[in-house]
């Protein structure tokens, strides 16, 4: 879940939208890593491929967003209480 | 001839204001953690949620059993002003006792679960043990109102070492802040031991609502903080521009 949220954070941190060796590069995951976490996000409507004329980006959903703002406030709460 | 309320004639009504209020922010952190178990499915934050739920619970109780004291209607019409005014009564309704007993019952059992929950080491001992005199306690404080409140002073001393243990370890501002709250609310627990003088007693409720105040502005900090825009979250795996030093290997 942590990776998953990284990786949210990461296309987010990028106006929304990143290619995606940029987000392999940024998060430090391997390719085969990376495409298993792709296919979980996009299966999850977090994320969806965007196809542009340089190639394709990734880009944040309003779902992922969601879940990210969830995520860091259930990580704060968690920390606070030392859970 | 026994206490029933040791609520002043001049402070009846704003300690239901002050209840209603804790309410509101205990209830806001069982639905918080409600939110975040079903996230992560972590079996603490359901029980954290449980602990402000029980004490949230508890807070209700004496809340629908000063109501009918105080505005004479339902089971207090027989005894009407009276027990407000004088404190005394000889044959109270069963209703006031169990509402009250409820209400330091489920008290103590909350704030017991939000100390023990840091804690890794759990035994079935432990809880029976504790729910003994919990149960003790709650009883005989019909009897002696103090107990009550001393139990809970000692359960929430415990809980303020436990955090500033944690905030040792985490520096976390936000701990700090959540132990500020519990010491406060421990402070109105002491004052509550003395609270048969009646300005004592305003003094608890006060010291109590900002014990209360405080844990919502905690609520507002947390809330606030998952709004804010974290370019890398909380990644430990960034490899940006300064990956030698984010990176823990």
């Amino acid at each position: 879940m942590e990776i998953i949220s990284d990786m949210l954070a990461i296309v987010q941190g990028k106006n929304g939208s990143i290619k995606p060796t940029h987000l392999m590069y940024k998060a430090n995951l391997s390719h085969s890593q990376m495409k298993l976490y792709l296919e979980e996000l996009m299966i999850r409507n977090m994320i969806k491929k965007e196809e542009i004329k340089t190639g394709s980006m990734i880009a944040i959903t309003k779902n992922g967003r969601d879940f990210l703002l969830k995520y860091n406030q259930m990580r704060e709460f968690e920390k606070t209480f030392g859970l | 001839m026994v206490k029933i309320v040791l609520t002043p004639e001049w402070f009846i009504g704003k300690d239901i204001m002050i209840e209603v209020f804790s309410v509101i922010v205990l209830m806001i952190f069982v639905i918080l953690a409600y939110k975040y178990y079903k996230v992560n499915h972590k079996r603490k934050i359901f029980y954290l949620g449980v602990g402000f739920g029980l004490i949230a619970l508890a807070q209700l109780a004496t809340i629908l059993t000063k109501l009918p004291l105080y505005y004479d209607f339902g089971p207090a019409n027989q005894v009407g002003e009276a027990i407000v005014t004088s404190n005394l009564a000889s044959s109270v309704d069963f209703f006031y006792y169990a509402g009250f007993f409820f209400h330091r019952f489920l008290t103590l059992l909350g704030f017991y679960m939000i100390y023990r929950l840091p804690r890794d080491r759990k035994s079935i001992g432990d809880y029976m043990a504790v729910l003994y005199f919990v149960i003790i306690s709650s009883l005989l404080s019909k009897e002696i109102f103090y107990i009550f409140h001393l139990t809970a002073l000692f359960i929430l001393i415990l809980t303020v070492e436990k955090y500033a243990w944690i905030y040792k370890e985490n520096r976390f501002f936000n701990t700090k802040i959540l132990m500020l709250a519990f010491s406060i609310l421990a402070l109105s627990q002491l004052a509550f031991v003395l609270s048969d003088i009646d300005i004592l007693f305003a003094v608890a409720n006060a010291i109590e609502l900002i014990g209360y105040s405080i844990l919502l502005a905690l609520i507002i900090r947390i809330w606030k903080y998952g709004k804010k825009k974290k370019p890398y979250g909380d990644n430990i795996r960034y490899a940006g521009n300064s990956a030698g030093k984010k990176r823990k290997h």
